[in-house]
C-alpha cells in the first residue's frame, strides 16, 4: 500500500490513511448528538444509587434501613446481608478461581469509600433520600491510611520487576560523579468527564448493559462470569464513552450490583456513580516514591543506575506502580538495578492511568538525569544525548525504530534550547524568573489480536464493524480512512459500526494498543473484501469487466477499472449492481491460521493473547522529548508554564489532526500532574478528602498555553501492520519532570515531590 | 408519595410540559424526562461546566438551577443552536474543524459557553477566551483547540 505524507487539510487525501481528515463522528458530538451510557431511553428503569463506607477498615456489623424502607418510591435495598449469589470473575488474564462467591457488598470493609449498601427506587432523587436514612454500624479495626502511614512498613518486593546487569553498586561506588535524589507522587485521578455508571436491562436470561467501556468484550466476560450465563447471552453497548484514560476498561462493584438489582427486580436499572464515589469506586494512579542513584564519569558518561521504588496497593491485591518501567531503556548504561515494592495501605486497589509506570518511572529518571547535568555544569540536552542507548540494555535487543534523537534535537531546535544561559535563576522576565527543562517519555508498543467485519452494500457503501471502542482517539475516522483507501471512495462513503461486544473483538483501548491492533484487521478485511469484489468483477458474466484480459483493477477517485486502461470504468454501486449483489462481506481476524473459537474468545475477552515490546527480534516504543518554559513569580511562588514544544517519535500518523489533540491532552495532563493534581488522604480515617472536581484540581483552559507538538517519526512495519506505534500515553510521560526541571532552572530550588505547589518554593 | 409539580417549560423555542418533584434539577429534567441527553452531567456540583445550557440567552449551570427556576423563561441546549435546516451553528462548524474535543463529553458545555462567552464580549484575545472558557473543564485536554476555534468563530460574528 502507498504510504501517504501527511497533506494539509483540504487536500483530497485527507481521508486517505496518514490524512488530516477532521473526526468523522465530530458531528454527533457537538450537536448533542452522541448518545453515551446513560443516554438511552429505556421503559420503565428503576434508578440505583450507592452508599460508600465512612471506615477504612473493619466489619459491618449491621444496616438499619427500616426508615429507608418505608421511603416514598423505594423498591429494593441491597447490604452486605444479602447474598447475590454471584461468582467470582476471571482477572485480565483470564485465570479464575474455583467456586468462589463474589461479594460486591461486601461486610469486611477494606476501604474508605467501599460501597456497601445500594437503595433502588423509581426516581434518583428518591433513592439519594432513601440512602440517607440508612444507619450502618461498624466494627472498626486498625488500619493503614496510606504509603506515608509509619504503619505502611516496607511493603514486599514485586520479584517481577527486579531488573538488573552489570555490576551497579560497584560502579556506582567507583564513579567520579555521583547523584542522588528520592522523588515521590501522589495518588492521582483520571476525573474522566463521563462519571462511571450504566443502565442494566434483562430480557429473561439475556443481559444488556450499556456502560462506558474501554474494552466491550472484555467485560462482558465478566457479567457472564458473575451471572454464570453464557458469554453469548451477554451484549454490552458503548459506541461513545466520555473519557476513560485507564478507569474504564474492566466492569466493577457496582456494575454486578446493578445488573444483580435489575434482575431481581425484574426491570431496567440505571446506576449513576456520583463525581465524589467516583474517586473511590475504581483506583487512580498508586502513590509512588523512589530512590536514584546515578554514576558518572567526570565528562558525563553514566555508569550506574541504581534504582529503589514503591508505589501504594490495595490490602486485597497486588498492583504495582511500576516505577522502574522507563528507568532502564531511556539511557545507555552497562550497569543497572532496579526494585519495586507495593506497600499495601487501606485504600481501592490502584488502576492504569494514562502512562502507567512509564509515568512516575519517567519523573524519576528525567529529573535525576538534570540533577546529574547541573552537578557537572553539563548541558542537560548534551547530556541526554552523550548517553544515548543505541540499543535496548535491558533486553539486548535492536530497537525497532528509535527517533528519540532527532526527536531531542529538532525539538531543542523549534524550542530555541541553544538560547538558554546555564546559570539557575540566570533568565528573568521582571519580577518572573524564567525557566527551561526537558523531559523524556517513553511507552512500549504492545499488540493484540484484533478482528474486523467488511461489508461492501448494494448501494456503494461500506461498513467496517468492529468491537474496537471510540473514547476520543479516534477509532470512527482512521477505521473509516482505512477502508476508504483500500476501495479508492471518499470517507463519507464509509460507515463504521463500533462499541458493542456483539461486534467482532479487538484489543482494547488501552495501553496504546488499540490503533495498530484493529487497524491491522480492517487492513486485512477489507483487502479481502476488494480481492473477492476484483475477482467476481473478472469472472462474472454479468461484469462489464470481464472481457477485459486484465488480472487486477484499481480503484480510486471512487471508480473502479483496468489498470492504464482507457475502457470502462464502474462505481463501487455501478459494479454491485451488475454483478447483482445486495452485499459481500468478509470477517477477518490477525490471529494465527486455525486458531480455535475457544482462542478466539480468549483473544477477545482476556490479555492472554497480548504482545509486549520484546516478544520479537526487536525492541519497540515510542519516544518523546519535551521542551518546558516555566515563569515563577518570585514573591508568590506561582508557576505558569508558558510553552512548551514537544517531539514525538510515534512512527507512522494515521490521522495527524487527530494525534496532535492526543499528544496535546498528554502533555495537558502532564501540567496537571506537575502542578495540580494530588489526592490527598486524611491520615486519620483513610479517607479521600478532596474527592471533588473543585479540590481534586485538574488543568483549566486559563492554564494552559500554546503547546507547539512535532513528529519525528518514520514508519515502523515492525510494531504495526501499517506502520503506527502507540500514541496515547506517551503524550504525558516526561512532562512533569519537564517542568519540575524548568522550576529547578528557573528557581534553584529542586522540587522532587509532586505537585510543584507555592508553598514548596518560598 | 413524593409530591410531584407541574412545569411547562420554553426549551429550544418548543413548549415542554412535565410533572417532576420539586427538587428535581433543570439538568435532570432534560436528561432523564425530556429525553434531551445533549446537555451532560460531568460532576452535578456546579465544578465542571459540562451541564451549561442558557437561561434567557445566559450561561447557567443546569445541575445547579431547579427545573422549577425556569418557568417562563427561555431555556436553550446544546440541541438547539444548530440552524433548522440542520446546518451547525459557527462555533459547531469551527470545533469540528479545529478538532477542539475528543471524547465529546464536555463538548455541549463547551460550545455554550462558547456562543455566550463571544455574546458577552468576552472573546477579544486568546488570553481572554482563555479566562472565560475556564468554568468548562475538558480532561481530554482540549483548550487549545477550543481557543482556536472559539476566536474562529468570535472573528466570523
Ligand atoms: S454537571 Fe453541572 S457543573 Fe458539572
Ligand atoms: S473532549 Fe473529552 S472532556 Fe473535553
Amino acid at each position: 500500500m502507498t504510504i501517504m505524507e501527511p497533506r494539509k487539510h483540504g487536500d483530497a487525501s485527507d481521508g486517505m490513511v496518514g490524512g488530516r481528515q477532521t473526526r468523522f463522528e465530530g458531528n454527533l458530538k457537538v450537536t448533542g448528538g452522541a448518545t453515551y451510557a446513560l443516554e438511552y431511553p429505556i421503559e420503565g428503569v428503576a434508578h440505583a444509587v450507592l452508599l460508600q463506607s465512612t471506615i477504612p477498615a473493619g466489619r459491618v456489623t449491621s444496616v438499619d434501613t427500616s426508615k429507608a424502607k418505608a421511603a416514598p418510591g423505594v423498591l429494593l435495598i441491597l447490604t452486605p446481608d444479602d447474598d447475590l449469589g454471584l461468582m467470582t470473575a476471571s482477572d485480565w488474564y483470564g485465570n479464575r478461581p474455583e467456586n468462589q462467591p463474589y461479594h460486591p457488598l461486601p461486610r469486611e470493609v477494606s476501604f474508605n469509600g467501599q460501597s456497601i449498601v445500594a437503595v433502588i427506587a423509581e426516581s434518583r432523587e428518591q433513592a439519594l433520600e432513601a440512602a440517607k436514612l440508612i444507619c450502618v454500624t461498624y466494627a472498626q479495626t486498625p488500619a493503614v491510611a496510606s504509603i506515608d502511614d509509619p504503619k505502611a512498613g516496607e511493603g514486599k518486593v514485586m520479584g517481577n520487576l527486579t531488573i538488573g546487569w552489570g555490576d551497579a553498586e560497584a560502579a556506582l561506588a567507583a564513579a567520579p560523579i555521583r547523584i542522588e535524589g528520592e522523588y515521590s507522587t501522589p495518588r492521582e485521578y483520571h476525573v474522566a468527564m463521563e462519571p462511571h455508571g450504566l443502565t442494566v436491562k434483562w430480557d429473561g436470561d439475556q443481559l444488556t448493559v450499556w456502560e462506558p467501556s474501554q474494552w466491550s468484550h472484555g467485560m462482558a466476560r465478566s457479567y457472564s462470569e458473575w451471572f454464570g450465563i453464557p458469554y453469548e447471552n451477554v451484549r454490552l453497548i458503548s459506541p461513545f464513552i466520555g473519557g476513560g484514560f485507564g478507569s474504564k476498561g474492566a466492569a466493577l462493584a457496582y456494575s454486578a450490583v446493578a445488573a444483580f438489582a435489575a434482575k431481581k427486580l425484574g426491570r431496567p436499572v440505571k446506576l449513576a456513580v456520583t463525581r465524589p464515589q467516583n474517586f473511590t469506586s475504581y483506583g487512580g494512579r498508586a502513590a509512588t516514591r523512589q530512590k536514584i542513584k546515578l554514576g558518572a564519569t567526570e565528562d558525563g558518561v553514566l555508569q550506574a543506575i541504581v534504582h529503589r521504588g514503591a508505589s501504594e496497593t490495595s490490602t486485597y491485591m497486588d498492583y504495582p506502580e511500576q516505577t522502574g518501567a522507563a528507568t532502564p531503556i531511556l539511557y545507555k548504561v552497562e550497569n543497572f538495578s532496579s526494585q519495586h515494592r507495593v506497600v499495601p495501605v487501606n485504600t481501592v486497589t490502584p488502576g492504569a492511568l494514562r502512562g502507567p509506570g512509564k509515568n512516575p518511572s519517567a519523573f524519576g529518571i528525567e529529573s535525576a538525569m538534570e540533577e546529574l547535568a547541573y552537578k557537572l555544569g553539563m548541558d542537560p540536552l548534551e547530556l541526554r544525548l552523550k548517553n544515548y542507548a543505541d540499543h535496548d540494555y535491558q533486553s539486548g535487543k535492536p530497537w525497532s525504530t528509535r527517533r528519540l534523537r532527532e526527536a531531542l534535537t529538532e525539538g531543542a531546535a523549534a524550542f530555541g534550547w541553544s538560547k538558554r544561559s546555564h546559570e539557575p535563576r540566570s533568565m528573568r522576565d521582571g519580577n518572573q524568573l524564567v525557566g527551561w527543562g526537558i523531559g523524556c517519555g517513553t511507552f512500549p508498543v504492545i499488540q493484540a489480536p484484533s478482528e474486523a467485519m467488511i461489508r461492501i452494500l448494494g448501494n456503494g457503501r461500506v461498513e467496517v464493524v468492529s468491537g474496537a471502542i471510540d473514547m476520543g482517539q479516534g477509532t470512527y475516522t482512521i477505521l473509516a480512512q482505512t477502508v476508504a483507501e483500500v476501495f479508492g471512495i471518499p470517507v463519507d462513503q464509509v460507515e463504521v459500526h463500533l462499541g458493542d461486544s456483539r461486534l467482532p473483538g479487538s484489543a482494547i483501548a488501552g495501553g496504546s494498543m488499540l490503533a495498530g491492533s484493529i487497524l491491522g484487521a480492517v487492513h486485512k478485511a477489507a483487502t479481502a473484501a476488494r480481492d473477492e469484489l476484483i475477482g467476481l468483477a473478472l469472472s462474472d458474466e454479468k461484469s462489464p469487466l470481464r472481457d477485459t484480459g486484465a488480472n487486477t483493477l484499481t480503484f480510486s477517485g471512487g471508480r473502479i477499472a483496468v489498470p492504464r486502461d482507457q475502457g470502462p470504468s464502474l462505481s463501487l454501486p455501478e459494479l454491485m449492481a451488475a454483478l447483482g449483489r445486495d452485499e459481500i462481506e468478509t470477517r477477518r481476524n490477525t490471529l494465527p491460521d486455525g486458531a480455535t473459537p475457544q482462542e478466539h474468545h480468549q483473544a477477545w475477552t482476556t490479555m492472554a493473547k497480548v504482545q509486549g515490546p520484546t516478544m520479537g527480534e526487536f525492541s519497540m516504543h515510542s519516544w518523546c522529548a519535551h521542551f518546558a518554559e516555566v515563569r515563577v513569580d518570585e514573591d508568590f511562588g506561582t508557576v505558569r508554564v508558558s510553552r512548551i514544544v514537544s517531539a514525538f517519535d510515534c512512527g507512522r500518523l494515521y490521522n495527524p489532526r487527530l494525534v496532535e489533540s492526543q499528544w496535546r491532552g498528554g502533555i495537558i495532563m502532564g501540567i496537571g500532574q506537575a502542578l495540580l493534581e494530588e489526592g490527598l488522604v486524611d491520615q486519620r480515617n483513610g479517607r479521600t478528602v478532596n474527592n471533588n472536581m473543585g479540590d481534586y484540581l485538574v488543568p483549566t483552559n486559563a492554564d494552559v498555553s500554546d503547546i507547539q507538538v512535532i513528529s519525528v517519526g518514520i514508519p515502523d512495519y515492525g510494531a504495526s501492520a501499517l506502520g503506527g506505534k502507540g500514541v496515547g500515553e506517551v503524550g504525558i510521560v516526561g512532562v512533569a519532570p519537564a517542568i519540575a526541571n524548568a522550576v529547578f532552572h528557573a528557581t534553584g530550588k529542586r522540587v522532587r515531590d509532586l505537585p510543584i505547589t507555592l508553598e514548596k518554593l518560598i | 408519595m413524593t409530591r410531584t409539580i407541574h412545569l411547562s417549560l420554553d426549551i429550544n423555542g418548543g413548549r415542554y410540559d412535565l410533572d417532576v418533584e420539586p427538587r428535581v434539577t433543570l439538568l435532570d429534567a432534560l436528561r432523564e424526562h425530556l429525553a434531551l441527553t445533549g446537555t451532560k452531567k460531568g460532576c452535578d456540583q456546579g465544578q465542571c461546566g459540562a451541564c451549561t445550557c442558557h437561561v434567557d440567552g445566559k450561561r447557567v449551570l443546569s445541575c445547579l438551577t431547579l427545573a422549577a427556576q425556569v418557568e417562563g423563561r427561555q431555556v436553550t441546549t446544546i440541541e438547539g443552536i444548530a440552524a433548522e435546516n440542520g446546518e451547525l451553528h459557527p462555533v459547531q462548524a469551527a470545533f469540528v474543524e479545529h478538532d477542539a474535543f475528543q471524547c465529546g463529553y464536555c463538548t455541549p458545555g463547551q460550545i455554550m459557553s462558547a456562543v455566550a462567552c463571544i455574546r458577552e464580549g468576552h472573546a477579544g484575545s486568546d488570553e481572554e477566551i482563555r479566562e472565560y472558557m475556564s468554568g468548562n473543564l475538558c480532561r481530554c485536554g482540549a483548550y487549545n483547540n477550543i481557543v482556536a476555534a472559539v476566536r474562529e468563530a468570535a472573528e466570523m460574528a
